[in-house]
């Protein structure tokens, strides 16, 4: 009995080290980069002293989100004024996405840490966006349309869906990272001159630990590189567990609605649009899924080039290629603490 | 040494939290303010006493199921439930509110005479917002925004400001932001890899100042 608790308490431990030593170094990496551009990509032409590109994408969203109440206002009088609503929406789907969130977030950080495909990260983007968008027709057609609820009560179910969705997070991120940092701590163990390094050093009593700690966990975690120091090969790469694992991580998105979008609804529906409503919701939503896809292609991309950049190192390749996907769970769990216990804010639930 | 694997993990961090920084903000409610700062008969300022008009999304999505007499009419009655949530809820952002004299801040007490009516489809709430301390200054400075921007305030384009009550020394003075969308082209990204955004909606505080020399 000792030993078995004993090792999984030094794995929580060397977890909790290992997580904050990787988002540390995530974090200093970051900072330079985020002061120069937040996206990677080329700075607006016009302007740049001026031209902040998250001041730029507020502006933007700002702008659509007027102009979807006006397109509602004027499609009241005039029907050809539902063009523009959809177009805006679309247009206002893909900059809000765009803008800091954290749903894209998690999917990165669920598709870098579980060797997802690109072609499985588009498709999970557009599934929780649709998703999105499909709870807050729902809340609204239920409780505004079918039961005429007052707004402080939907909103109430939309603080208890929120609340739901980041525990979600969290408890997905506290599974991502226990099975990450066994493989992490696995292939640690595998590195060589890692583990001379602990047999050697003050290190000594916790390289036995790990011991224990690969010999307990070894079952529930499928780790093909288990005391092996080889790249990983592509076929394994694939990663089994159907949908069934994709579901995980596009409800705990998916599941929290937009307050735009509800807001929009009910607008809608006051003005007995709500027809235009609901399909400018959805094309708000396939606009989102675009740009969530086009993100997480980009994190499969960039951990595609980590890995064929590490893969030439013998040893040290697997341990960089696990760190990364170990740090990718931390993110996903610290995200999901975050917005729980309110350290980050997402757009807020306003119940006034 | 610059390795490729350093490369290879910057790109990745990158693009994992590009998203991930921090608050989203773009506002999703609308508020055209009016107030009257209302002074006592020894010359110092007791509170503030507000209108807030909201825009019509927000106004349709607040009157939703409240139930009316006459459908579209909503009376003060009718509305006070509506009003008393207001008020409540409000409390947790500081009423948006923060004022200043001779540069150290006050405290508010709880609002008092508020109720809402609705014209036009538009929503305004009105409350009277007490200093806890009444105070006498030479220079009060009271702020309406909201930090995370989801309320865009704006001052109203007539009578944004008034004093009630003031001793006739006092001059009043209103100062807008810059046009919201050129102030947030300004903002940097510095301001969100720093964390700022949560304070960043002080960029687009309306400024009151009332100097009684």
């Amino acid at each position: 009995m000792m030993p078995f608790f004993r090792a999984r308490s030094t794995r929580a431990l060397v977890i909790a080290v290992a997580a904050l030593a990787v988002l540390a170094s995530l974090d200093a990496a970051l900072h330079p980069m985020l002061a120069q551009n937040a996206f990677g990509g080329p700075r607006p032409a016009a302007a740049p002293e001026v031209g902040g590109i998250v001041g730029w994408l507020l502006a933007r969203q700002s702008e659509f989100y007027k102009e979807i109440s006006a397109a509602i206002r004027s499609a009241k009088s005039d029907g050809s004024a539902v063009w523009t609503l959809l177009a805006v929406s679309f247009a206002y789907g893909i900059f809000h996405a765009a803008g800091p969130g954290h749903g894209k977030a998690v999917i990165s950080s669920y598709l870098v840490a579980n060797q997802e495909t690109a072609r499985r990260g588009i498709a999970l983007s557009f599934v929780s966006a649709l998703l999105q968008a499909l709870v807050a027709i729902l809340i609204v057609a239920i409780g505004a349309w079918i039961m005429n609820v007052t707004a402080k009560t939907m909103c109430s179910a939309e603080t208890g869906i929120e609340i739901a969705s980041y525990a979600l997070i969290a408890a997905f991120g506290a599974r991502l990272v226990w099975t990450k940092g066994g493989s992490f701590i696995r292939a640690l163990q595998a590195r060589p001159e890692l583990s001379m390094a602990a047999a050697g050093g003050h290190h000594h009593h916790q390289g036995h630990d790990h011991h224990h700690g690969h010999g307990h966990a070894h079952d529930h975690v499928h780790d093909e590189h288990c005391g092996h120091s080889h790249g990983p090969e592509p076929e394994q790469l694939a990663g089994p567990g159907g949908w069934r694992r994709g579901l995980a991580a596009v409800l705990t998105v998916g599941v929290r609605p937009c307050s735009g979008a509800i807001l929009v609804l009910v607008f809608a529906l006051a003005n007995g649009l709500f027809w235009a409503g609901i399909a400018a919701t959805f094309v708000m939503g396939l606009g989102t899924a675009i740009t969530v896809a086009t993100i997480a292609v980009l994190a499969v991309s960039a951990k595609d080039v980590a890995r064929r950049l590490s893969s030439a190192r013998e040893g040290s390749g697997v341990l960089i290629m696990r760190g990364i996907e170990f740090g990718a769970a931390g993110l996903v769990l610290l995200l999901g603490l975050g917005l729980l216990f309110g350290y980050l804010s997402a757009e807020r639930v306003t119940c006034f | 040494m610059a390795t490729p694997r350093w490369f290879g993990s910057l790109l990745l961090a990158g693009a994992l939290l590009a998203g991930a920084s921090a608050a989203e903000a773009h506002p999703h409610v609308w508020v055209t303010s009016t107030s009257e700062l209302v002074y006592s008969a020894d010359g110092s300022l007791t509170g503030v006493r507000y209108a807030w008009t909201f825009d019509d999304m927000f106004s349709s999505y607040a009157l939703q199921g409240v139930e009316t007499r006459t459908k579209g009419v909503y009376t003060r009655e009718e509305l006070a439930p509506l009003a008393q949530t207001n008020v409540e809820a409000l409390k947790e952002f500081d009423y948006f509110s923060v004022a200043k004299a001779d540069g150290k801040k006050q405290q508010f007490l709880e609002p008092v005479d508020y109720f809402m009516d609705a014209k036009d489809g538009l929503l305004t709430l009105h409350f009277m917002l007490p200093l806890k301390v009444p105070v006498k200054s030479k220079e009060l400075a009271l702020d309406v925004y909201d930090p995370t921007f989801f309320v865009d305030f704006k001052l109203a384009e007539q009578d944004p400001a008034n004093l009630v009550g003031a001793p006739a020394a006092c001059q009043i003075k209103v100062q807008r932001p810059a046009d919201g969308t050129a102030s947030a082209q300004v903002l940097g990204e510095q301001n969100f890899a720093d964390g700022g955004n949560l304070t960043f909606g002080v960029m687009f505080a309306n400024k009151i100042t009332v100097n009684c020399p």
